[in-house]
């Protein structure tokens, strides 16, 4: 159970398994990369699923697409966009060896993923109360229903300038583009907490000075699942918020 | 890959140093680039002049084109790939190619008709919770 | 495989008796453990509780089936029982058998290394099974799943039962098997040791890195579709309803886009284990090594374009059907490149068919019976008749227990005295791996038959057709045989674990760096001293080493029949 042993006096550890440095540090990113390949695939399927809906359901999917929020979705993006700056800022800091700054960029990262999910309840709150959540209340399109008024529909779309849509297409069909919507925005908003929990993490274990970090390869790794976080977003985004006519 | 007996092979070691350190100024390049095409593909979506906005298969390949070019971007530069060893690009250029052979389902649905049964659409929706569906007996 | 160590100051220390097994007794020392060989062990047990769950289950399908009007079991519980079988015999046994306990203990000793890339995941992996396993008996216990394991929508969204609690349990051991996955790959790329070039890396191990390409290419597939079926379940959203337009064959394109690939996850493990088992009793180096290498990797990566050959009547396109079905055929090409390239390293060499040769050689016969059948199932014709019948329950039978479990059975008796430094009885090994061939033969032979008579899947009443009777005796009779086979071994490997005779550091006389540079059992770090590969693997000579079985000295495993 001798977990691991260390070679050289100061510097990187290197764990009883390994030869040297250089092994170890590419064997996690490359233990990393062989896992995002699996995160590939992941989302890969819902994007499938996305593209032969919409492939089949063009029209009404142009209509439930106006209903999203393509101001708060872009405001997100660049959430996203700039913590992934900041993670690589991070990354490059801990290669440098200047923890306090990359704690400073990781805490950023924290604030901007936190800011994320803030702006994701808001949309999802929205279409909750507009009954557009696809479970069995969902209702869309439909002349005799009224819609609630909650006071973000007054206050956010006032100060966003957001213009409101008539609900266009078959109801049957905005379900399912409901259904895909929640579904992977949902999964990316998991991924998003899971993010900050490794982020959380890494920064309690820089601060405590735990003997797990060693050298820049925690964060780099978590640097890469950060960026594959917002590579999904990247494509999300104009899928779910820009379709075109 | 490698037939000699190298300590791990060339295919692993071969390339740039392993632990490249990205600039600061690369890092703020690229995010330039990375917030540009981000309105970039705001306005080709929301701000297109009429007659090129009801073009949907052009605009669509646009807005792919442009989060291709973000994604590269980040992949590139943030992952390190563009200073990766010649394995982590395998794994990383793999996974998107192979997210591909997904794709081969098209090729069903392109030469089937998919319709919705009519009769279905009288039955409770499948999709309920579980204890509003009623007992068949 | 020629190899030398690195001499450190004296030529000889003295042999210590210190090894893995013994190094730490508590049970806290098990149960944290990061040592890749005492993670095989717990693999070892989990797998064989949860197979005989699954053969339980079998057992009492085999059961009803001896009547055409029903014995024991109500049509409910009867498909709760199939079910049942099905999910533990796929999910939490044949994907996970031959990768997670040989493949874990093996992959580094024979590449060289001390352990794992990532030995921390590699525990957290079978903590993980172990809570997948244990939902799925949650589930089971709470009502159970009567949905198939193969979970078809919408019958999996309609269905009154703990789906969604089993689908949770899958996710979680889907993920465990891709934590497995993760770590194989980046252990083979990164961690060989000196002068271990891809070329000179046992067979074994390249099948492992395609089952692991497969795996962290297939299983996440599989993972997000039966989400997407919890999903629907618990929150009433309809990516598969066909009532909001949406489609349930999509369901099933993606299920099989892993589900298919996973019978490559469960055969790729066998054929490694199977090449090391045939070239070390024929003594001869294996024949033509790139091309097996290669097809391992070729199965990989054409397994994931043939899935459309489980839907030939699911309303799949013709036009699909057709292109499948080329591919299909084209994936008999590398299984057939291995067969071939068995069957001529074992010419002129010599052989001797000792435990586990047999069990590579029942592996060889039945996966050859599971292919050819496969071909036609592959073709469009025949498929349409036979789809659905017991023919289809035959032929994959045929190859995940005849290819898997001979292949796993193979393997454990192989590397037994590795693992546990002790020998079981000869006698006793043939005459298993000669029950549970003639036992597995009886059992789905007549499968074979009355499928293509017509008799169903997944009934258990067949009194419309009361001359299928016979069949159905005849199957039951040889599972009992077989059962009896599989518990033969269950029983002399572990008395031979606690009172076996002791066995050398390479009772088989075999190549390898597990074999040759490594105690039996290997002490904690694996190797006495760091390794240099100097030569190619497989360096076994067939005159010489025939010498080695007529001489009593050497105490050689298996030479004297």
């Amino acid at each position: 159970m001798s977990d691991h042993v260390a070679k050289h006096g100061d510097g990187p550890e290197v764990y009883f398994q390994y030869e040297d440095i250089d092994q170890q540090q590419e064997s996690y990113v490359v233990g990393m990369w062989s896992f995002l390949v699996t995160e590939v695939m992941f989302f890969g399927a819902l994007f499938l699923i996305y593209t032969l809906y919409r492939w089949k359901f063009h029209g009404t999917f142009f209509g439930a697409h106006e209903q999203l929020n393509w101001k708060m979705g872009g405001l997100n993006t660049m959430v996203l966009l700039f913590s992934s700056v900041m993670v690589a800022f991070a990354v490059h800091f801990a290669q440098k060896g200047k923890t306090n700054k990359q704690l400073v960029c990781l805490g950023v990262t924290l604030l901007c993923a936190f800011g994320f999910l803030v702006i994701k309840t808001f949309e999802y709150g929205a279409k909750f109360d507009h009954h557009l959540f696809p479970n069995h209340s969902f209702s869309y399109a439909d002349p005799e229903h009224h819609e609630s008024k909650s006071w973000w529909d007054e206050a956010l779309p006032a100060a966003l300038k957001i213009e409101k849509h008539e609900q266009e297409g078959n109801p049957k069909n905005a379900r399912l583009f409901y259904s895909i919507y929640f579904t992977m925005t949902g999964l990316h908003g998991l991924h998003v907490i899971i993010g900050i929990i490794a982020i959380t993490a890494l920064m309690v274990l820089i601060k405590i000075r735990s003997p797990l970090i060693t050298d820049y390869i925690p964060t780099e790794l978590v640097g890469l699942y950060w960026h594959f976080v917002d590579l999904v977003w990247i494509f999300l985004y104009p899928l779910f918020y820009l379709i075109p006519r | 890959m490698a037939d000699h007996g190298h300590d791990h092979s060339e295919m692993t070691k071969g390339g740039a140093h392993a632990n490249h350190i990205l600039s600061e100024r690369t890092i703020l390049i690229v995010a330039g680039g990375l917030f540009f095409l981000m309105a970039l593909t705001i306005g080709a979506a929301i701000y297109m002049p009429e007659p090129f906005k009801g073009w949907t298969i052009p605009m669509q390949c646009l807005a792919l084109a442009i989060a291709v070019a973000k994604a590269c971007l980040v992949v590139y530069y943030y992952m390190g790939v563009k200073f990766g060893t010649r394995l982590i690009k395998i794994f990383a250029y793999g996974g998107f190619v192979w997210f591909f052979m997904l794709f081969i389902m098209m090729i069903d649905y392109t030469t089937r008709p998919m319709e919705p049964v009519p009769g279905w659409e009288k039955q409770t929706s499948s999709a309920l919770p579980r204890d509003t569906v009623k007992n068949p007996e | 495989m020629s190899s030398t160590v690195i001499e450190q100051g004296t030529v000889e220390k003295p042999h210590s008796e210190k090894n893995y097994l013994n190094a730490d007794h508590t049970l806290k020392s098990w149960l944290l453990t990061v040592d890749h060989k005492r993670i095989g062990i717990l693999y070892l047990i989990s797998v064989t509780f949860f197979f005989f769950i699954g053969a339980i289950a079998a057992a009492m399908i085999r059961y009803e089936l001896t009547s055409p009007k029903g014995i024991l079991l109500s049509s409910e519980v009867y498909n709760k029982t199939f079910s049942a079988h099905g999910i533990y015999m796929v999910f939490q046994f044949l994907v996970v058998a031959i990768p997670a306990v040989l493949g874990n203990f093996l992959i580094p000793i024979m590449i060289g290394a001390r352990d794992m890339a990532f030995p921390r995941l590699n525990l957290l992996s079978w903590y993980m099974f172990i809570t997948g396993g244990a939902l799925i008996t949650l589930s089971f216990i709470l009502g159970g799943v009567d949905a198939g394991w193969t979970f078809y929508v919408p019958l999996s969204t309609i269905s009154e039962n703990q789906i969604s609690l089993c689908l949770v349990g899958i996710f979680i051991t889907g993920f465990s098997s891709i934590f497995t996955g993760v770590n194989f790959i980046a252990t083979i790329h990164k961690m060989r040791a000196p002068g271990m070039t891809w070329y000179r890396l046992p067979l074994f191990i390249w099948a492992h890195y395609a089952t692991a390409v497969v795996v962290i290419l297939g299983t996440p597939v599989v993972a997000i579709t039966l989400f997407l079926v919890v999903v629907e379940r618990g929150f009433g959203f309809g990516i598969f309803s066909p009532e909001l337009g949406g489609d349930p064959v999509l369901f099933q394109h993606l299920f099989w886009f892993y589900s298919h690939p996973a019978v490559y996850i469960m055969i790729l493990p066998a054929f490694g284990v199977v090449s090391e088992i045939i070239t070390c009793f024929s003594r001869r180096p294996i024949f033509g090594y790139r091309f097996i290498a290669y097809s391992s990797l070729a199965i990989a990566f054409l397994g994931f374009a043939v899935w459309g050959h489980h839907m030939f009547i699911s309303s799949q396109s013709a036009f699909q059907g057709i292109v499948f079905s080329i591919i299909t055929w084209v994936l008999a090409i590398p299984s057939a490149i291995k067969m071939f390239n068995w069957a001529t390293t074992m010419y002129k060499g010599s052989v001797h068919f000792s435990t586990p040769m047999l069990y590579a050689l029942g592996f060889m016969g039945l996966f050859l019976i599971g292919g050819l059948t496969g071909l036609h199932l592959a073709s469009l014709d025949t498929d349409i008749h036979v789809t659905g019948t017991y023919f289809i329950v035959a032929h994959f039978h045929y190859v995940m227990v005849g290819g898997t479990i001979l292949g796993y059975l193979g393997g454990i008796h192989f590397w037994f005295p590795k693992m546990f430094g002790r020998t079981y009885s000869e006698v006793w090994g043939r005459m298993s791996a000669m029950i549970v061939f003639v036992g597995f033969n009886l059992t789905f032979f007549p499968q074979f038959m009355v499928g293509y008579l017509g008799m169903p899947r997944r009934y258990h009443y067949y009194y419309f057709a009361p001359e299928w009777q016979i069949y159905h005796v005849l199957s039951t009779a040889g599972s009992s045989i077989l059962g009896l086979g599989f518990l033969m071994p269950g029983i002399y490997l572990t008395y031979a674990i606690f009172k076996g005779k002791k066995a050398g550091a390479n009772p088989w006389g075999a190549k390898g760096l597990e074999w040759e540079n490594c105690d039996s059992p290997p002490i904690t770090e694996n190797f006495e001293k760091p390794i240099i590969v100097t030569g190619s693997v497989y360096d076994y000579n067939p005159e010489e080493d025939s010498k080695l079985y007529e001489d009593e000295d050497t105490g050689m495993l298996g030479g004297k029949y």
